[in-house]
């Protein structure tokens, strides 16, 4: 699919998914399964996400929810949320059943890997903004045997580090790709992964070819991209998406 | 009172909201005052796939008049319209241009396409 096609902007459509099955992470931590209700495969590419319509009792909203599976997968596609204090929209996907239906528009981001860079690759991920860069890894090592690719993954304890065993298995498979968790308090999980990102790559050596994919919550995914950016990266190689 | 204009590429009615900027936020996604946050709080639809996070750029909107009235541009704005289709000079995202002049006279086009817009090609 090209990022690029345009398609007519005036009214919105939506697409209709039911919800297969439903796996908890943690105690609040879920992903969703859901296939589309017309039968037919849901395309698109490593990192997008879906605009969810939740039906409030007072008001309907959208909210994004990033996938979580591969786009060669053509079983149930999988998004993956936390509870947040104040989330009506996540309250209201918390109380989905399988067997139970929602609308939804998408996929939608250019956050995306569809094509890997041919450079080295750094991945940086918190919690559960795990979810779209676990398609966009998996689309960069079928992209390339041979360059280096690194994955860093914070969380506030080893119950929040999602798909642990499915990394491992991609470390055990893939002799270029490494990962290492961070576990930290939740309010010095950036700080964490700000040290452990300056250290690796803007301390260890000169080389600024590397491209990066960064995603998470907050203003520290923005000191992530400026201590990278400033250290000499090129703009363009520097890529991001901030919730 | 500032003055929002908006025409739409796609052949719909103009419209045009009359509102002070100091009463922001008017709605819930989108910075507070920002064309978002000004259009839906005043029954206008803009499309905001991210919830008006900046974190795509469905409610990219080209600005033809008062570009200079609107809050700054951010770097992860800048980083956005890059890949915005249709990006113009004066291009902005809803979700991030806020109005904070009570005298701005803002006109701004929503454009026919927006990219990645769900459409029957997203099955297959």
């Amino acid at each position: 699919m090209s990022l690029d096609a345009p398609t007519p902007a005036a009214k919105r459509s939506t697409l209709n998914a039911r919800v297969e099955k439903i796996f908890d992470h943690a105690s609040d931590t879920r992903s969703l399964f859901l296939s589309l209700t017309s039968g037919k495969h849901l395309r698109f590419v490593a990192g997008q996400f879906i605009s969810i319509t939740i039906p409030l009792v007072d008001e309907t909203r959208s909210r994004p929810y990033s996938i979580a599976s591969d786009p060669e997968n053509r079983g149930p596609f999988e998004i993956c949320f936390n509870r947040v204090e104040g989330g009506r929209g996540v309250q209201w996907l918390f109380e989905r059943h399988v067997g139970d239906t929602l609308d939804f528009s998408g996929p939608f981001g250019t956050f995306t890997i569809d094509q890997a860079p041919e450079t080295e690759l750094g991945f940086i991920a918190e919690g559960t903004a795990i979810a779209p860069i676990r398609p966009m890894l998996k689309r960069a090592l079928a992209s390339s045997s041979t360059q280096k690719i690194h994955l860093i993954y914070a969380a506030p304890d080893r119950e929040h580090i999602l798909y642990a065993a499915d990394l491992d298995a991609l470390e055990r498979s893939a002799p270029n790709f490494s990962f290492e968790t961070l576990i930290a308090p939740a309010d010095k999980i950036y700080d964490r992964l700000f040290e452990t990102a300056q250290a690796r790559w803007v301390d260890a050596d000169t080389d600024r070819t590397r491209h990066f994919y960064i995603c998470g919550v907050g203003k520290g995914v923005i000191r992530l991209r400026d201590v990278l950016r400033g250290a000499g990266y090129e703009r363009r190689s520097v890529h991001y998406e901030q919730w | 009172m500032a003055r929002l204009r908006i025409q739409f590429e796609n052949g719909d009615p103009e419209k045009v909201i009359e509102f002070d900027p100091g009463k922001a936020p008017f709605h819930h996604d989108g910075k507070p005052g920002s064309i978002l946050d000004v259009m839906l709080g005043h029954g206008i639809h803009l499309e905001h796939a991210c919830g008006g996070n900046c974190a795509c750029t469905t409610c990219h909107v080209i600005v033809k008049q008062g570009f200079n009235k609107l809050g700054e541009t951010s770097e992860q704005e800048e980083d956005l319209l890059d890949r915005a289709p249709g990006l113009t000079p004066t291009s902005r995202l809803g979700c991030q241009a806020v109005i904070d002049d009570p005298n701005a006279e803002i006109v701004v086009v929503v454009p026919r396409y927006t990219i990645n817009q769900v459409s029957e090609a997203a099955e297959e």
